[in-house]
């Protein structure tokens, strides 16, 4: 259990804190573009 | 669909212009980002939420979808220096602008939906129905801002069929560029990156 403890203390640790901030840009970024465009697609209007 | 293809190139262009010059890849400084989760978060219940979609009247869809917008236009003004956020910011202004037009829904006209769906379908779609996440189906003379409704289309021989505005466009473009560029030219030159 410990050494598991260890393992994901250091695999956390490997995460760069800018690899997380690009991931909250680009979620953002992704919520800004399809929340204020409206392109219709084949799929989307079937609905 | 478009929308998420212009934010993958962006970013593997900006990968790309980053590795060619030689220093990691910076994403843009984007503040307030809070303000998008709260903003989106509405929109996402009524219009994409498998299990919400469709449970709401009318009168709430267009109040959460106007009210979303106008906040993610809030969020992209609080973040006007960044390059490519002021193409976007036309973009959403544009969109909101022949949204809030007609009814709170993005106009299409019955020739353009034409192409997205088949002639039986069409015909069980009244106008001034909805039609789509965020579309209305009206003629283009009812329609209010008419070049600014989904009215552009990809060639016939394209397998992906999309009707799109010149709000969209824009949106794709500053997207695009915002992933694509996300450091001004003055910033490269704080950070000693040559241009």
């Amino acid at each position: 259990m410990k050494n598991k403890l260890a393992l994901l203390a250091l695999s956390a640790q490997k995460i760069n804190r800018q690899h997380v901030q690009l991931v909250f840009v680009l979620v953002s970024l992704a919520m800004l573009v399809l929340g204020t465009g409206a392109p219709a697609d084949g799929g989307g209007v079937g609905h | 669909m478009i929308l998420l293809l212009a934010l993958t190139a962006g970013l593997l262009a900006g990968l790309v212009w980053a590795y060619w010059r030689g220093h990691p890849y910076q994403a843009p400084e984007l503040g307030h980002l809070w303000l998008v989760f709260v903003a989106f978060l509405p929109q996402f219940v009524v219009i994409y939420l498998p299990i919400t979609r469709g449970t709401f009247p009318e009168w709430l869809v267009v109040g959460c979808l106007l009210a979303s917008q106008i906040l993610l236009l809030g969020f992209a003004w609080l973040n006007r220096r960044i390059p490519g956020m002021s193409i976007l910011i036309c973009g959403i202004v544009l969109n909101l602008a022949v949204m809030a037009s007609n009814s709170g829904f993005m106009p299409i006209s019955p020739q353009t939906a034409s192409r997205l769906v088949t002639e039986e379908r069409l015909l069980d779609i009244q106008t001034g129905s909805r039609i789509g996440a965020k579309d209305i189906l009206l003629h283009p003379e009812q329609t209010r801002l008419e070049w600014l409704a989904d009215r552009f289309l990809p060639p016939v021989w394209s397998p992906y069929q999309v009707a799109f505005s010149l709000g969209d466009v824009l949106i794709a473009f500053g997207a695009f560029w915002l992933l694509a560029k996300p450091e001004s030219s003055i910033q490269l030159k704080k950070r000693g990156i040559p241009l």
